[in-house]
């Protein structure tokens, strides 16, 4: 395992994707492997602290195509300031799952363009696996080990337009992807989605008109669902087919690094640990963890501060491991 | 009976009133491999046996803008066609055959400009008369992106070549057809008869639209372009139901050329078609089946006179193992001179005038197309229906619909799903196993003529030609004589294209995967998500594969299929896409880790690319962990070297039941070594 765990901090694939394996796996003892993996990770000089980079919006909206060029930008900016490595980025990138299988295609690898053997990025696919809210069941699991890995990671959600909100708990900035007169605007209003973006990028923005038109019609959105904000909130305009806005994007997303996080990682475990208590026990399992142990936050810290500590305990209190497999 | 002046209505009489009777069609043969050398030998003694026209096959790089030497042209050199590089390739190629006698068709597509460019550029330098050339250049490029995969630009700039090739064809080579709009890739991607009449049709008007809107040709001369549009079509197993379809092509697009554009002169309103007929419903299972089926399939195309084809060629019995060999296609040849010179088939006016079972079912094809046009036309055109992946989603849902029906038994394919039985087949006991083999030696022989060709040129010249390229593509001027002087200037395949590529960009295909269905439930389907449920609670993740297709040849349906019924089944597909190098599938396989590899292969290159696969997968560190299973055009003389390789299993056309391929991938995943977590 350590041989492992320093081969990936030199960026190898294969150590990499296994280790990403271990954050998917869905197995009760997966819980304690992952708790040695990421104390080995947090005291090793290699490692990276990174940020999380939420990517959302409708499908057809051109994320994937983007975020292949961001990435490809991004590896090519200056060192991050707090540490000597050159930038290095991974994408994990979530599609749905079909409701009858179980089974997914998960096709977004096909729409970024990255250089063979570039061990300064990475993709990995995940399925959401029939969960709402536009990412996996293991989505924050995975992005646990990757903040030690990567200086960015690009969270691409699978962008049904709503119920998008949970990215909002693993992101620390999120960009949320429009194409021009999509009208994208008006259902992004309905579901609630716009007062959670960081930056509104209007993609596909090639077509001059309709992305002027659209601009409008999106600063006129916000001053009603933001007021007094829309004038704060950027807007960029890109096309990948064009270049535009390409480096002002990577450029701000570059700097999210000097930007707090918007939660930290212990808000984040807080966060996970009652959502994992509540999908794998249902509202008893929430009574008692709130009631018995006076809430997440008591728990996690009750079991040495440790997530997976935490879960491997609260599996083992209530003796239904078995039941925690779906 | 007699009809007017005494004449008989069965006759056919000529301007002179003699009775006559018709010419026959074009005889041709779609042929091309090795080297430009073996080729020729093979054009030359195909024309000697009674062959009227020439079908050229080009080898997948060529077809894909890659010179030989490139690294995605290696496995491929050869294969499927003949490589040209270069000027110098053509005048071999060529050699002894008069080009303004020939009539010369080229399957040709997103480099169809070059191509031509070589051919006028060989006349010239051979002294013959060019305006005089005769011929068809496929470039099709709608069907490309849907169906068969040999794109290379984004629409719109292609769509811009095409138009500029009908704009310099028009004053240059009046005779030469600059396009071909395909149905035949489209039936061949499971379309059925009505979308092949909408897609192609709707494909024509994207074209003549174009032309129009970018009025250089007006007036009258606009009218004579009408009158080159020609089409490419498939014929397939229900005769009947394909002749019916031809009479309703010619129907509706004379009322389109009518009505949409106003051309009132009958010559440029003629449906002027070509004809291969249909090679994926051959089989590999009892293959001399093939001989009868492609009989069939001819008689669609040439019974009515009214819709009767202006060439055709005709696949052999044993496409469906490999290349064919000369005596295979001397065979097909055969038949239709039969067809043509023994039978009394040219001697009748339109057999079918009058049937009203005819007419209904023209009728109900005309309305089901006119209804699919109009849809495309109202999404923005033909284009429009590409970028949005309409059409794609379309095909593969038909061509699942088709593989269900075969699955269950409900459509009928003699010796592959019904009455498999038989004795074995004495055409495969040579002691070439039946089919065709490419000396290795052939493609060092291109890439030695490419490396002399470089050397020996004007480099100056060369590249002060590439610039004229590259000014053109970026002003939008015609590319036409700038690809002319780059091919006189001993330009290869690879930097016309190059040049091309930097200022229009690639394109990248919407996949037809998203939002399909299989209509597949029944107790084994609900059997295999079971075992793959316990699988997942076993190993803590369900089954990953990674699906994709190596090499340059673009027949993505059979992935697409697959990734389909792996979904269906319970697996988490990550499709990577097609035309890509095996390096490019491993780097996908180890970084999601993946429980499998499927990888799809139709070119004849499955064992150069199962050793580049294999390597760099022990490269990576995932060698022992990941299997790889292969699937496609794969000879079973070949699956001894492909297991010796590694692959752990292989499929083929005669593996139709999508069940028990999801059930054989099952078995290779739970037999792979665990890997310790």
């Amino acid at each position: 395992m350590q041989e492992l765990i320093a081969k990936a901090l030199t960026g190898d694939k294969w150590s990499i994707g296994r280790l990403i394996s271990v954050f998917e796996d869905r197995r009760p003892d997966a819980a304690n492997t992952r708790g040695e993996i990421l104390a080995t990770l947090a005291t090793h000089p290699a490692s990276r602290r990174g940020r999380f980079i939420g990517m959302t919006g409708t499908p057809g909206a051109g994320k994937s195509t983007l975020i292949g060029e961001i990435a490809n930008r991004l590896i090519r900016m200056p060192a991050p300031a707090d540490h000597g490595h050159v930038a290095n980025v991974a994408v994990l990138a979530i599609d749905p799952s079909s409701e009858v299988s179980g089974g997914s295609i998960l096709g977004d690898r096909t729409r970024v363009n990255f250089a063979l053997d570039e061990k300064r990025l990475f993709f990995r696919s995940q399925a959401s696996d029939r969960e709402l809210g536009g990412v996996s069941r293991s989505t924050f699991q995975v992005a646990r080990l990757l903040y030690y890995l990567f200086d960015f990671v690009l969270i691409e959600t699978v962008g049904i337009g709503q119920n998008e909100i949970e990215i909002q708990y693993v992101a620390d900035r999120i960009y949320l992807v429009l194409q021009p007169l999509g009208g994208d605007g008006i259902q992004f209003m309905k579901a609630g989605i716009m007062e959670i973006p960081d930056v509104f990028v209007l993609n596909k923005a090639d077509a001059a008109e309709a992305a002027r038109q659209s601009y409008y019609a999106l600063k006129a959105a916000l001053s009603f669902v933001r007021p007094g904000e829309e004038d704060r909130v950027s807007i960029i305009k890109t096309s990948a087919q064009t270049g535009l806005g390409l480096d002002e994007l990577s450029e701000n997303i570059y700097r999210a690094r000097e930007i707090q996080p918007r939660r930290s990682m212990a808000d984040k475990e807080r966060f996970y640990f009652e959502k994992w208590v509540r999908d794998e026990f249902g509202r008893a399992g929430l009574r008692e963890l709130n009631q018995t142990h006076g809430g997440a936050g008591a728990y996690i810290a009750a079991h040495a501060d440790s997530f997976d500590q935490s879960q491997a305990a609260f599996l083992d209190e209530y003796k239904i491991a078995g039941r925690a497999l779906r | 009976m007699s009809g007017e002046n005494g004449k008989q209505t069965h006759r056919i009489y000529d301007k002179e009133g003699a009775a006559s009777s018709d010419r026959p069609w074009i005889f041709r043969t779609y042929a091309g491999h090795s080297n430009p050398r073996a080729s020729n030998e093979l054009y030359r003694s195909n024309l000697s046996k009674g062959q009227t026209g020439l079908s050229i096959a080009f080898d997948l790089a060529t077809q894909c803008g890659y010179s030989s030497d490139h690294s995605l042209a290696k496995p491929e050199v050869g294969k499927v066609g003949v490589p040209v590089n270069s000027l110098d390739d053509f005048h071999i190629l060529f050699d002894q055959i008069p080009l303004e006698q020939m009539n010369t068709s080229m399957t040709i597509n997103a480099t169809s400009m070059w191509l031509l460019a070589l051919y006028v550029a060989l006349a010239r330098e051979r002294g013959e008369d060019a305006t005089k050339l005769q011929g068809t250049t496929q470039n099709d490029i709608i069907k490309e992106y849907l169906a068969r995969g040999t794109y290379i630009f984004p629409p719109k700039a292609s769509m811009r070549m095409i138009a500029e090739m009908y704009e310099y064809c028009l004053d240059h080579i009046p005779s030469w057809n600059p396009s071909n709009i395909c149905s035949y890739h489209l039936q061949e991607a499971g379309a059925t008869p009505a979308q092949e009449l909408a897609y192609a049709l709707a494909n024509a008007i994207g074209i003549l639209d174009l032309i129009r809107e970018r009025g250089k040709i007006q007036g009258e001369e606009f009218h004579k372009i009408v009158g080159r549009i020609s089409f490419f079509v498939n014929a397939g197993i229900r005769f009947i139901e394909e002749m019916c379809k031809m009479r309703a092509f010619t129907e509706l697009w004379e009322e389109i050329t009518r009505d949409r554009y106003g051309v009132t002169n009958p010559k440029y309103r003629l449906f002027r078609y070509g004809v291969q007929v249909n090679s994926l419903g051959l089989t590999e299972a009892q293959p001399e089946n093939n001989a009868w089926r492609i009989l069939l399939e001819t008689l669609g195309v040439t019974m009515s006179r009214k819709a009767r084809c202006r060439a055709l060629q005709l696949p052999a019995w044993n496409e469906a193992l490999s290349l064919p060999r000369p005596w295979d296609q001397q065979w097909s040849l055969r038949l239709q001179q039969i067809l043509a010179y023994e039978t009394d088939l040219l001697e009748y006016p339109d057999l079918f005038d009058g049937s009203l079972v005819v007419e209904s079912k023209v009728d109900e094809l005309k309305k089901g197309a006119r209804e699919e046009i109009d849809k495309i036309l109202n999404m923005g055109g033909v284009q429009a229906a590409i970028e949005s992946g309409y059409m794609k989603s379309g095909l593969v849902k038909s061509m699942s619909e088709r593989m269900s029906r075969i699955n269950t038994g409900e459509q009928i394919v003699v010796g592959l799903n019904k009455w498999t039985e038989g004795l074995p087949s004495p055409l495969l006991k040579g002691e070439d196993g039946g089919v065709f083999k490419i000396d290795a030696a052939a493609a060092a022989e291109t890439i030695k003529a490419l490396e002399a060709t470089k050397k020996n040129r004007d480099q100056a010249r060369a590249t002060a030609a590439l610039n004229k390229l590259r000014e053109a593509a970026k002003n939008g001027e015609n590319m036409m004589e700038p690809s002319i002087e780059c091919a006189l200037a001993r330009v290869t395949t690879g930097e016309w294209a190059d040049v091309l590529r930097e200022v229009f960009g690639e394109y990248r295909p919407v996949t037809g995967i998203e939002g399909q269905r299989l209509g597949l439930e029944d107790d084994r389907v609900r059997a295999l998500r079971a075992r793959i449920d316990r699988f997942a609670d076993a190993s803590g993740h369900r089954p990953r594969m990674v699906v994709g297709k190596p090499g340059l040849d673009g027949h993505s349906n059979g992935a697409e299929v697959i990734a389909v019924a792996a979904r269906h089944t319970g697996f988490d597909v990550i499709y990577s896409g097609i035309r890509l190098t095996p390096e490019e599938i491993v780097q996908s396989a180890v970084e999601e880790n993946a429980d499998v590899i499927g990888v799809s292969i139709l070119s004849g290159s499955h064992l150069e690319l199962a050793s580049q696969l294999m390597d760099k997968l022990k490269a990576s560190g995932a060698g022992e962990h990941i299997p790889v299973i292969f699937g496609g055009i794969i000879p079973q003389y070949d699956f001894d070297a492909l297991r010796a390789k590694g692959i752990r299993a292989i499929f083929t056309p005669t593996d139709y039941s999508l069940i028990d391929i999801m059930e054989r991938i099952m078995d290779v995943v739970e037999k792979k070594e665990t890997v310790p977590a």
